[in-house]
Protein backbone atom coordinates (compact mmCIF):
# COMPACT_ATOMS: atom_id res chain seq x y z
CA UNK A 1 0.00 0.00 0.00
CA UNK A 2 1.45 3.56 -0.95
CA UNK A 3 1.07 6.71 0.88
CA UNK A 4 -1.97 7.29 -0.55
CA UNK A 5 -3.60 4.21 -0.06
CA UNK A 6 -2.99 4.77 4.02
CA UNK A 7 -4.05 7.93 4.24
CA UNK A 8 -7.66 6.74 2.26
CA UNK A 9 -7.58 3.46 4.57
CA UNK A 10 -7.25 6.21 7.91
CA UNK A 11 -10.06 8.51 6.06
CA UNK A 12 -12.01 5.01 5.71
CA UNK A 13 -11.50 3.82 9.53
CA UNK A 14 -12.49 7.49 10.69
CA UNK A 15 -15.41 7.21 9.26
CA UNK A 16 -16.29 3.89 10.74
CA UNK A 17 -15.15 4.55 14.39
CA UNK A 18 -17.67 7.63 14.29
CA UNK A 19 -20.34 5.54 12.37
CA UNK A 20 -19.98 3.45 15.66
CA UNK A 21 -20.28 6.31 18.09
CA UNK A 22 -23.39 7.81 16.41
CA UNK A 23 -24.80 4.57 16.93
CA UNK A 24 -23.78 3.90 20.80
CA UNK A 25 -24.99 7.60 21.75
CA UNK A 26 -28.44 6.47 19.51
CA UNK A 27 -28.87 3.35 21.79
CA UNK A 28 -27.60 5.07 24.64
CA UNK A 29 -30.66 7.50 24.63
CA UNK A 30 -32.82 4.89 23.53
CA UNK A 31 -31.89 2.64 26.33
CA UNK A 32 -32.29 5.41 28.86
CA UNK A 33 -35.58 6.85 27.29
CA UNK A 34 -37.37 2.88 27.55
CA UNK A 35 -36.09 2.71 31.13
CA UNK A 36 -38.03 5.83 31.90
CA UNK A 37 -41.09 4.61 30.62
CA UNK A 38 -41.06 1.46 31.93
CA UNK A 39 -40.57 3.45 35.38
CA UNK A 40 -43.72 5.97 34.65
CA UNK A 41 -45.51 2.84 33.50
CA UNK A 42 -44.92 1.08 36.58
CA UNK A 43 -45.42 3.59 39.16
CA UNK A 44 -48.64 4.02 37.19
CA UNK A 45 -51.62 2.16 37.91
CA UNK A 46 -52.23 1.42 34.25
CA UNK A 47 -52.10 -2.25 33.22
CA UNK A 48 -51.89 -2.29 29.88
CA UNK A 49 -48.13 -2.29 28.77
CA UNK A 50 -48.10 0.70 26.62
CA UNK A 51 -44.37 0.94 26.93
CA UNK A 52 -44.22 -1.63 23.91
CA UNK A 53 -44.94 0.53 21.47
CA UNK A 54 -41.73 2.60 21.94
CA UNK A 55 -40.03 -0.45 23.08
CA UNK A 56 -40.51 -1.94 19.66
CA UNK A 57 -40.89 1.26 17.08
CA UNK A 58 -37.87 3.10 18.23
CA UNK A 59 -36.10 -0.40 18.42
CA UNK A 60 -36.68 -1.41 14.81
CA UNK A 61 -34.81 1.85 13.85
CA UNK A 62 -32.57 1.24 16.30
CA UNK A 63 -31.47 -2.06 14.42
CA UNK A 64 -31.48 -0.68 11.22
CA UNK A 65 -29.16 1.91 12.97
CA UNK A 66 -26.74 -0.39 14.02
CA UNK A 67 -26.87 -2.78 10.84
CA UNK A 68 -25.77 0.68 9.00
CA UNK A 69 -23.14 1.25 11.58
CA UNK A 70 -21.62 -2.67 12.05
CA UNK A 71 -22.21 -3.91 8.71
CA UNK A 72 -23.03 -2.03 5.69
CA UNK A 73 -20.29 -0.57 3.57
CA UNK A 74 -19.69 1.84 1.17
CA UNK A 75 -19.29 -0.05 -2.47
CA UNK A 76 -15.81 1.94 -3.21
CA UNK A 77 -15.03 0.50 0.31
CA UNK A 78 -15.84 -3.28 -1.07
CA UNK A 79 -13.83 -2.24 -4.42
CA UNK A 80 -10.94 -1.37 -2.96
CA UNK A 81 -10.50 -3.88 -0.43
CA UNK A 82 -11.42 -6.82 -3.22
CA UNK A 83 -8.35 -4.93 -5.83
CA UNK A 84 -6.32 -5.22 -3.01
CA UNK A 85 -6.43 -8.77 -2.26
CA UNK A 86 -6.23 -9.83 -5.88
CA UNK A 87 -3.14 -7.89 -5.36
CA UNK A 88 -1.95 -9.64 -2.56
CA UNK A 89 -2.84 -12.87 -3.82
CA UNK B 1 -19.51 30.80 29.37
CA UNK B 2 -16.93 32.48 26.68
CA UNK B 3 -17.87 29.21 24.16
CA UNK B 4 -21.93 30.13 24.89
CA UNK B 5 -21.10 33.51 23.90
CA UNK B 6 -18.47 33.23 21.07
CA UNK B 7 -21.80 32.96 18.36
CA UNK B 8 -23.13 36.77 18.88
CA UNK B 9 -19.99 37.32 17.54
CA UNK B 10 -19.61 35.78 14.39
CA UNK B 11 -21.42 36.55 11.32
CA UNK B 12 -22.13 33.22 10.45
CA UNK B 13 -24.64 32.43 13.49
CA UNK B 14 -26.84 35.13 11.80
CA UNK B 15 -26.30 33.76 8.40
CA UNK B 16 -27.17 30.30 10.01
CA UNK B 17 -30.12 31.77 12.02
CA UNK B 18 -32.06 33.18 8.69
CA UNK B 19 -31.52 30.54 6.83
CA UNK B 20 -33.38 28.46 9.69
CA UNK B 21 -36.14 31.15 9.09
CA UNK B 22 -36.14 31.00 5.52
CA UNK B 23 -36.64 27.61 5.92
CA UNK B 24 -40.17 27.34 6.62
CA UNK B 25 -41.75 29.63 3.38
CA UNK B 26 -38.93 27.99 1.26
CA UNK B 27 -40.28 24.52 2.02
CA UNK B 28 -43.67 25.61 1.77
CA UNK B 29 -43.06 27.24 -1.56
CA UNK B 30 -41.22 24.41 -3.03
CA UNK B 31 -43.23 21.58 -1.99
CA UNK B 32 -46.41 22.76 -3.47
CA UNK B 33 -44.31 23.06 -6.79
CA UNK B 34 -43.25 19.97 -7.11
CA UNK B 35 -46.59 18.55 -5.72
CA UNK B 36 -48.75 20.12 -7.98
CA UNK B 37 -46.51 19.53 -10.57
CA UNK B 38 -46.04 16.11 -9.99
CA UNK B 39 -49.48 14.96 -9.31
CA UNK B 40 -50.93 17.13 -12.78
CA UNK B 41 -48.35 15.68 -15.02
CA UNK B 42 -49.21 11.93 -13.41
CA UNK B 43 -52.58 12.55 -13.89
CA UNK B 44 -52.67 13.86 -17.06
CA UNK B 45 -49.80 10.99 -18.27
CA UNK B 46 -52.92 9.03 -19.99
CA UNK B 47 -53.92 12.15 -22.19
CA UNK B 48 -50.09 12.69 -23.11
CA UNK B 49 -50.53 16.00 -21.71
CA UNK B 50 -48.72 15.22 -18.40
CA UNK B 51 -45.58 14.66 -20.27
CA UNK B 52 -44.15 17.73 -20.54
CA UNK B 53 -46.07 19.18 -17.21
CA UNK B 54 -43.51 16.47 -15.88
CA UNK B 55 -40.57 17.71 -17.42
CA UNK B 56 -41.18 21.21 -16.95
CA UNK B 57 -41.54 19.58 -13.03
CA UNK B 58 -38.31 18.03 -13.46
CA UNK B 59 -36.34 21.36 -14.96
CA UNK B 60 -37.85 23.26 -12.54
CA UNK B 61 -37.32 20.84 -9.07
CA UNK B 62 -33.83 21.17 -11.24
CA UNK B 63 -33.65 25.07 -10.56
CA UNK B 64 -34.81 24.93 -7.05
CA UNK B 65 -32.49 22.25 -5.99
CA UNK B 66 -29.55 24.57 -7.85
CA UNK B 67 -30.90 27.58 -5.76
CA UNK B 68 -30.68 25.43 -2.34
CA UNK B 69 -27.46 24.52 -3.69
CA UNK B 70 -26.40 27.59 -3.30
CA UNK B 71 -28.29 29.12 -0.12
CA UNK B 72 -26.60 26.17 1.48
CA UNK B 73 -22.96 26.71 0.26
CA UNK B 74 -23.35 30.51 1.15
CA UNK B 75 -25.59 30.51 4.49
CA UNK B 76 -24.64 26.85 6.26
CA UNK B 77 -21.14 26.57 4.51
CA UNK B 78 -22.66 22.72 3.35
CA UNK B 79 -19.82 20.97 1.06
CA UNK B 80 -21.24 21.19 -2.31
CA UNK B 81 -19.59 20.55 -5.22
CA UNK B 82 -18.37 23.23 -8.07
CA UNK B 83 -19.74 21.39 -11.36
CA UNK B 84 -21.47 17.93 -11.95
CA UNK B 85 -22.58 16.17 -15.23
CA UNK B 86 -26.23 15.79 -16.38
CA UNK B 87 -27.46 13.37 -18.46
CA UNK B 88 -30.02 15.17 -20.63
CA UNK B 89 -30.94 15.36 -23.82
CA UNK B 90 -31.87 18.42 -25.74
CA UNK B 91 -35.49 20.17 -26.56
CA UNK B 92 -38.51 19.33 -24.41
CA UNK B 93 -39.70 16.16 -25.58
CA UNK B 94 -40.20 12.51 -24.94
CA UNK B 95 -36.31 12.18 -24.99
CA UNK B 96 -34.94 15.18 -22.58
CA UNK B 97 -38.37 13.24 -20.08
CA UNK B 98 -36.66 10.24 -20.16
CA UNK B 99 -33.35 11.34 -19.60
CA UNK B 100 -34.40 13.08 -16.90
CA UNK B 101 -36.58 10.20 -15.55
CA UNK B 102 -33.55 8.08 -15.82
CA UNK B 103 -31.20 10.22 -13.84
CA UNK B 104 -30.61 9.19 -10.38
CA UNK B 105 -29.81 13.16 -9.64
CA UNK B 106 -33.33 14.47 -10.91
CA UNK B 107 -35.33 11.85 -8.38
CA UNK B 108 -32.72 12.99 -5.17
CA UNK B 109 -33.55 16.36 -6.14
CA UNK B 110 -37.28 15.53 -6.37
CA UNK B 111 -37.06 13.65 -2.97
CA UNK B 112 -35.16 16.23 -1.37
CA UNK B 113 -37.37 18.73 -2.18
CA UNK B 114 -40.49 16.84 -1.00
CA UNK B 115 -39.76 14.84 1.95
CA UNK B 116 -36.41 16.51 3.31
CA UNK B 117 -36.74 20.41 2.86
CA UNK B 118 -40.27 20.70 3.67
CA UNK B 119 -40.30 18.77 7.67
CA UNK B 120 -36.44 19.81 8.29
CA UNK B 121 -37.24 23.56 6.91
CA UNK B 122 -40.42 24.02 9.60
CA UNK B 123 -38.39 22.27 12.09
CA UNK B 124 -35.51 25.20 11.56
CA UNK B 125 -38.09 27.58 11.93
CA UNK B 126 -39.34 26.38 14.94
CA UNK B 127 -36.36 25.76 16.38
CA UNK B 128 -35.22 29.50 15.96
CA UNK B 129 -38.49 30.92 17.05
CA UNK B 130 -39.14 28.75 19.68
CA UNK B 131 -35.42 29.97 21.14
CA UNK B 132 -35.91 33.37 20.43
CA UNK B 133 -39.76 33.28 21.93
CA UNK B 134 -38.71 32.20 24.93
CA UNK B 135 -35.55 34.35 25.71
CA UNK B 136 -37.19 37.53 24.98
CA UNK B 137 -40.34 36.75 26.50
CA UNK B 138 -39.28 35.60 29.78
CA UNK B 139 -36.72 39.03 29.49
CA UNK B 140 -39.52 41.00 28.84
CA UNK B 141 -41.72 39.88 31.68
CA UNK B 142 -41.29 42.52 33.88
CA UNK B 143 -41.31 45.23 31.47
CA UNK B 144 -44.56 43.67 30.04
CA UNK B 145 -46.31 43.30 34.05
CA UNK B 146 -45.16 46.77 34.71
CA UNK B 147 -47.27 48.25 31.62
CA UNK B 148 -50.38 46.03 33.09
CA UNK B 149 -50.28 43.44 30.02
CA UNK B 150 -51.46 39.96 32.15
CA UNK B 151 -48.40 37.76 32.34
CA UNK B 152 -48.58 33.64 32.69
CA UNK B 153 -45.93 31.08 32.51
CA UNK B 154 -48.12 28.10 31.25
CA UNK B 155 -50.43 27.69 34.01
CA UNK B 156 -48.51 29.71 36.73
CA UNK B 157 -49.78 33.01 36.91
CA UNK B 158 -47.10 35.88 37.36
CA UNK B 159 -49.03 38.16 39.21
CA UNK B 160 -46.52 39.69 41.52
CA UNK B 161 -43.51 42.48 40.24
CA UNK B 162 -41.21 40.45 42.26
CA UNK B 163 -42.41 36.66 40.35
CA UNK B 164 -41.69 38.43 37.05
CA UNK B 165 -37.94 39.62 38.34
CA UNK B 166 -37.57 35.77 39.28
CA UNK B 167 -38.72 34.21 35.93
CA UNK B 168 -36.52 36.71 33.83
CA UNK B 169 -32.96 34.55 34.71
CA UNK B 170 -34.50 31.81 32.72
CA UNK B 171 -34.54 33.78 30.09
CA UNK B 172 -30.39 34.23 29.92
CA UNK B 173 -30.63 30.27 29.78
CA UNK B 174 -31.73 30.26 26.40
CA UNK B 175 -29.82 33.43 25.42
CA UNK B 176 -26.97 31.69 26.07
CA UNK B 177 -27.44 27.88 25.08
CA UNK B 178 -29.95 29.07 22.08
CA UNK B 179 -27.00 30.17 20.03
CA UNK B 180 -25.62 26.49 20.40
CA UNK B 181 -28.88 24.42 19.73
CA UNK B 182 -29.35 26.92 16.44
CA UNK B 183 -25.70 26.55 15.21
CA UNK B 184 -26.26 22.29 15.84
CA UNK B 185 -29.56 22.18 14.16
CA UNK B 186 -27.59 23.97 11.20
CA UNK B 187 -24.69 21.84 11.26
CA UNK B 188 -27.05 19.19 11.04
CA UNK B 189 -29.21 20.53 8.29
CA UNK B 190 -26.19 21.16 6.02
CA UNK B 191 -25.08 17.27 6.64
CA UNK B 192 -28.01 16.13 5.46
CA UNK B 193 -28.31 18.88 2.32
CA UNK B 194 -24.64 18.09 1.74
CA UNK B 195 -25.76 14.43 1.30
CA UNK B 196 -28.72 14.76 -0.80
CA UNK B 197 -27.93 17.62 -2.92
CA UNK B 198 -23.85 17.50 -3.12
CA UNK B 199 -22.84 13.88 -3.45
CA UNK B 200 -21.10 13.33 -7.32
CA UNK B 201 -21.60 10.81 -9.50
CA UNK B 202 -18.77 8.08 -10.06
CA UNK B 203 -18.85 9.43 -14.00
CA UNK B 204 -18.31 13.27 -12.72
CA UNK B 205 -14.65 12.07 -11.09
CA UNK B 206 -13.70 9.45 -13.46
CA UNK B 207 -13.52 11.95 -16.35
CA UNK B 208 -12.10 14.76 -13.92
CA UNK B 209 -9.18 12.15 -13.32
CA UNK B 210 -9.54 11.91 -17.14
CA UNK B 211 -8.91 15.40 -17.84
CA UNK B 212 -6.24 16.07 -15.34
CA UNK B 213 -3.90 12.88 -16.46
CA UNK B 214 -4.72 14.15 -19.88
CA UNK B 215 -3.47 17.68 -19.33
CA UNK B 216 -0.56 16.89 -16.64
CA UNK B 217 0.46 13.80 -18.43
CA UNK B 218 1.04 11.72 -15.11
CA UNK B 219 0.67 12.29 -11.80
CA UNK B 220 0.39 10.38 -8.73
CA UNK B 221 -2.98 10.44 -6.48
CA UNK B 222 -2.27 13.40 -3.67
CA UNK B 223 -1.50 15.66 -7.28
CA UNK B 224 -4.42 13.87 -8.63
CA UNK B 225 -6.96 15.05 -5.57
CA UNK B 226 -5.53 18.82 -5.47
CA UNK B 227 -6.34 19.06 -9.12
CA UNK B 228 -9.62 17.41 -9.37
CA UNK B 229 -10.35 19.02 -5.74
CA UNK B 230 -9.67 22.55 -7.87
CA UNK B 231 -12.14 21.36 -10.44
CA UNK B 232 -15.12 19.66 -8.74
CA UNK B 233 -14.62 21.51 -4.93
CA UNK B 234 -13.88 19.69 -2.13
CA UNK B 235 -16.14 18.08 0.52
CA UNK B 236 -17.27 14.60 1.59
CA UNK B 237 -18.36 13.73 -2.06
CA UNK B 238 -14.55 13.77 -3.14
CA UNK B 239 -12.80 11.93 -0.25
CA UNK B 240 -9.80 9.53 -0.85
CA UNK B 241 -11.59 6.93 -0.87
CA UNK B 242 -13.75 7.87 -3.69
CA UNK B 243 -10.70 8.55 -5.64
CA UNK B 244 -8.80 5.96 -4.99
CA UNK B 245 -11.72 3.63 -5.83
CA UNK B 246 -11.67 5.68 -9.46
CA UNK B 247 -8.22 5.06 -9.94
CA UNK B 248 -8.82 1.30 -9.23
CA UNK B 249 -11.73 1.39 -11.76
CA UNK B 250 -9.78 3.43 -14.22
CA UNK B 251 -7.07 0.69 -13.94
CA UNK B 252 -9.27 -2.07 -14.38
CA UNK B 253 -10.92 -0.85 -16.97
CA UNK B 254 -7.13 0.08 -19.04
CA UNK B 255 -8.16 3.50 -19.41
CA UNK B 256 -4.93 4.53 -17.06
CA UNK B 257 -1.84 2.74 -15.76
CA UNK B 258 0.15 2.69 -12.84
CA UNK B 259 3.31 2.48 -12.67
CA UNK B 260 4.88 2.11 -8.53
CA UNK B 261 7.76 5.48 -7.81
CA UNK B 262 9.22 5.25 -4.62
CA UNK B 263 6.23 5.21 -1.95
CA UNK B 264 3.76 6.44 -4.69
CA UNK B 265 1.77 5.09 -7.46
CA UNK B 266 2.14 7.20 -10.81
CA UNK B 267 -0.62 7.55 -12.68
CA UNK B 268 -0.70 8.08 -16.49
CA UNK B 269 -3.93 7.75 -19.31
CA UNK B 270 -3.23 4.50 -21.60
CA UNK B 271 -5.58 6.22 -24.48
CA UNK B 272 -6.04 9.47 -25.56
CA UNK B 273 -10.03 9.03 -26.33
CA UNK B 274 -12.44 10.25 -22.90
CA UNK B 275 -14.39 7.99 -20.79
CA UNK B 276 -17.61 7.65 -21.45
Amino acid sequence: MDDFGEMALREREARRIARRQWFWLHFAVYATTQVFLIIVWALSSATYPWYIFPLFGWGIVVAAHAVFAFVVRHPDEILIERARREHES
Amino acid sequence: MRWLLEPYADPGFYRVGAYLLLGLPLGVFEFTIVVTGLSLGAGLAVTLLGLPVLLATFLLAAQLASFERDLAATMIEAPMPRQFLRRDAAGFGWRRLRARAGDRRSWTEVAYLLVVRFPLGIAGFVVVVTLLSLALALALYPILYAAGVPVELGTWQVDTFPKTLAVAPISVLFLLTGPRIMLAWGSLTSRITSRMLGWLDGADVKQAVVDVLGRAGGADAFTILDEVGLRLGRGPFLTPTKLEATLLTLESTGTIVAAQVDDRTRYSLAMLEPVA
